[in-house]
């Protein structure tokens, strides 16, 4: 065990040794040396959450059981695993236990132009995630096959967040303004589908968004790519031109209507002006077309939601938009918009299993969103707070709420990357320096 | 993403036929903060009061200001109102140079998505850019964030961006030039930063003083490894002036050789063996030498923390040390930090004070930090939630506390920039 220590210190020195500052070496030395002290050999558990409400809808558990890690990976899922032979033991009773939550509609690359496209509208990926249980974000075509590259260099390989995405199909990603955006003279499908198969392990489907041309063209090549390579097409555009009906009936079962539930003069809503969800949506989501919420800045609206939900439209994922102008917004995080559809009546563990393994389904990796032993060991620990709650939406109205989820605590291929309260820290005493 | 500017102006429609709708006549307050606690160290306020907004500034602080008077009530009854925290140790050059540590590089952040919900509304950025790139700094941070941003400039021309290498250059450390560059920029900063200097020798920190005198304003120390260890004594009582600030206050670095034996390359304030404040640090506070958290992700343990507020060693100034190594770890935001403090026994008064009026002076921008009429709008309302929470330092060892500071409502000019819980918005219909 002790070698083992060592290396892994060598290692996390290095992965750290800025991220820490001059610090990272001796803390993680230290934490390496305590833990070393505690352990004896034949144990094999490196954490053992205990007593939790496991969530895990591949696997079909909604029950009480405990979740041991070993080496960033999932070694048993069971009731009453025994703590003898755990490295790390911590108690999440009364909490859920979900595989790490999927968001899987984010702008994420950050760069120093204006805008989004390696620019500061993006947030960085590691911001907003592992503090509201995420531990995947896709995404939504910052970047097209000009720019993939760089987003993968920069982002996809220095970010502690798995990052997926939909890979543009306007060849330069959301660069420049709409306007720019909307030439889908510049559509390049065969440069794009060797992009895809390229990095196939990282794109997930193909988006179009921002265009409002007058011909469906540029939009069933888009969906055309995306089929051929067998990933769904990511909408995000409003073609004022035709009706929504027009828009999802070019689209397939699996494909992905993003900013659903939103109320603009650019997109026809979900809900009619008599508050009933158009019979045309019902229609779409029974040809099997997932709704996501893309709440963003503007793309969420009670007046929409509240109805919809009612009717039956509930979300098929929670991807949050998020992007420098909605992270202090109405959205605020993942967690904050699953709150949100949980004070409007939808129960919590469906929302759980939706935001992993539903979201790990849509994006069609069923690698990911489970516990399934072997699998990677990403987990959510989350509470469900009772209170007093207000939560806001993109017209600036309210909705009044007595729950809250919050993450607990976060895992990242086995490594504790957030605990709000503590529960894994040792407690401190004053005869410890 | 979606088309603003169509949204906006259906939006402001709204909001305009919401208000020709209202009665105008006589509501000269454009914002009423109605029924809270306000905290405002500068002017000896802690007491129940309201607080008046119009033009993004402030109107009036007092008992009982009608909400007949205003366009906008937004009740904050039970809650607390501080002027918005400052932070004067963050990280926010973010950037994509690789391999560029905090200067225009990956592990800096961009600052909005950490001040507004912890109720900060001014950051300094400490020492992330130098001379050579103060101007990037201002054109990819100051101008494209809404939280205000200043910067201690580092005392290496080139700024943070590389420990081991660029930081120990000491023929990139030029006085002058970094004061003709500060006072050149003197809108955005405020201080000098000497940082991770590994040599056993004082010139850095010299010539960062150097710089702090010409430029007239003070120097932050993040005090380096030396071995043997350069003393703290002589740092505190020597070579900072009085005004000058030790950032890491509480820090107790834990670093061991092959055998176990741990290698002491730098002095603390507490002696970890008698658990005293060594006698210098207080001598220190006497002749007014700064004593800043800093929390970071390294940078704060129970082990010198406890027995320094045990022995009524509180800090002079709260801040975060914010980059991607603290955001995720013991550090989590301002609010968070701010709350340790409380748990530590420090009187909520006082956290406020070390996070408003206390630094703003520290940095000498005594426009910030207060409440005072015709001062900027810039203003933090909190909750102090009672429970069970759970607080860690940079060892991984936890504290529990019954007490969590929650930032519920933030402005910013006036304007609201963080609502949690929708406070300020009506009923969805």
């Amino acid at each position: 065990m002790g070698s083992e220590c060592i290396e892994c210190t060598i290692s996390k020195i290095k992965m750290n040794l800025n991220k820490f500052k001059q610090a990272g070496r001796s803390v993680i030395f230290a934490i390496c040396l305590s833990v070393s002290a505690q352990i004896s050999i034949g144990q094999e558990i490196d954490i053992l959450l205990k007593n939790g409400h496991v969530i895990d809808a591949k696997n079909k558990i909604s029950a009480k059981m405990d979740v041991a890690v070993s080496n960033g990976k999932i070694m048993k899922v069971a009731a009453n695993i025994p703590v003898a032979g755990a490295k790390k033991v911590v108690d999440v009773s009364g909490m859920y236990v979900s595989p790490g939550l999927i968001d899987i509609h984010t702008h994420v690359f950050t760069g120093p132009n204006p805008g989004f496209g390696h620019g500061s509208s993006s947030v960085k990926a590691d911001d907003f995630t592992f503090r509201a249980g995420i531990t995947t974000v896709v995404d939504a075509g910052t970047s097209g096959y000009k720019t993939f590259p760089v987003f993968k260099e920069q982002i996809i390989d220095r970010s502690r967040t798995r990052v997926l995405a939909y890979l543009n199909a306007f060849a330069p990603g959301m660069v420049g303004t709409a306007a720019e955006q909307e030439d889908m003279q510049a559509l390049e499908i065969e440069k794009a589908d060797a992009t895809i198969k390229k990095y196939a392990d990282h794109i997930v489907g193909v988006k179009i968004g921002h265009y409002s041309g007058k011909d469906w063209k540029p939009f069933d090549a888009a969906a055309s790519l995306a089929h051929a390579n067998n990933r769904p097409l990511f909408v995000e555009c409003h073609i004022t031109e035709f009706s929504l009906e027009d828009q999802l009936n070019h689209m397939k079962a699996g494909d992905i209507l993003t900013h659903s539930y939103e109320n603009v003069s650019e997109r026809m809503p979900i809900v009619d002006d008599n508050g009933i969800v158009r019979p045309f949506v019902l229609d779409a989501r029974k040809k099997g077309i997932l709704f996501d919420v893309g709440h963003g800045g503007v793309g969420f609206w009670f007046n929409q939601a509240v109805p919809s939900v009612k009717q039956g439209l509930s979300p098929d994922t929670f991807g949050t938009d998020m992007h420098h102008n909605s992270v202090n917004s109405g959205m605020k995080d993942m967690l904050n918009l699953m709150s949100k559809y949980l004070n409007m009546g939808m129960q919590a563990e469906d929302i759980i299993q939706r935001a992993s393994w539903g979201s790990a389904s849509a994006i069609k990796r069923a690698d990911l969103g489970n516990l399934s032993e072997g699998a990677v060991a990403d987990i959510a620990v989350i509470n469900v707070l009772e209170g007093k709650f207000g939560f806001l939406d993109a017209g600036g109205f309210k909705l009044e709420g007595d729950k809250k989820f919050q993450a607990e605590m976060t895992i990242r291929a086995g490594r504790i990357v957030w605990d709000l309260n503590g529960i894994s820290g040792v407690p401190w005493s004053k005869d410890l320096k | 993403m979606q088309n603003y500017f169509k949204t906006a102006k259906n939006i402001s429609l709204v909001l305009f036929l919401a208000l020709i709708t209202l009665n105008v006549s006589a509501q000269e307050i454009d914002l009423l903060i109605k029924g809270g606690h306000v905290i405002d160290a500068k002017n000896k306020i802690n007491g129940k009061m309201d607080v008046a907004v119009k033009d993004g500034k402030i109107l009036r602080v007092a008992a009982d200001i009608p909400a007949s008077s205003a366009k906008k009530t937004i009740n904050v009854n039970g809650l607390y109102v501080t002027p918005g925290f400052l932070d004067i140790h963050g990280h926010v050059f973010h950037g994509t140079e690789p391999d560029n540590y905090l200067s225009n590089s990956q592990d800096a952040l961009p600052p909005d998505g950490f001040t507004f919900r912890a109720g900060v509304t001014t950051v300094a950025d400490a020492g992330g850019a130098g001379w050579k790139n103060i101007d990037l700094f201002r054109k990819n941070v100051v101008d494209k964030s809404k939280t205000r941003v200043l910067a201690f400039m580092n005392i290496v021309g080139g700024g943070m961006r590389g420990v081991e290498t660029f930081e120990q250059d000491k023929t990139d450390m030029d006085p002058k030039l970094t004061a003709a560059s500060a006072k050149k920029n003197k809108d955005i900063v405020i201080g000098i930063k000497i940082a991770h200097y590994i040599g056993h020798d004082w010139d850095p920190t010299d010539f960062a003083v150097a710089a702090g005198k010409i430029a007239g304003i003070p120097v932050m120390v993040d005090f380096g490894k030396a071995l043997p260890p350069l003393p703290l004594e002589d740092l505190l009582l020597k070579h900072l002036r009085p005004g000058d600030i030790l950032t890491h206050a509480y820090r107790y670095d834990q670093e061991f050789d092959k055998s176990g034996k741990m290698i002491e390359h730098k002095q603390a304030i507490v002696d970890v063996n008698t658990k005293k404040l060594k006698p210098y640090v207080w001598e220190a506070r006497k002749r007014g030498v700064i004593f800043d958290v800093g929390h970071g992700g390294g940078s704060f343990n129970w082990s010198q923390a406890v027995p320094a507020m045990e022995q009524g060693f509180h800090p002079d100034v709260l801040s975060s040390d914010l980059h991607t190594g603290s955001m995720n770890a013991g550090f989590k935001d301002m609010a968070n930090l701010a709350s340790k403090f409380l748990v530590l026994g420090m009187p909520l008064a006082d956290v406020v004070a070390a996070s408003t009026w206390n630094p703003a002076k520290v940095i000498q921008r005594p426009e910030l930090g207060h409440l005072s009429v015709g001062s900027e709008a810039d203003i933090a309302v909190f909750r102090l939630r009672e429970g069970d929470f759970g607080y860690i330092d940079a060892s991984g060892m936890a504290i529990r506390g019954k007490q969590k500071l929650e930032a519920e409502l933030t402005l910013r000019n006036g304007r609201v920039v963080w609502d949690l819980n929708a406070l300020s918005a009506p009923l969805a219909k």
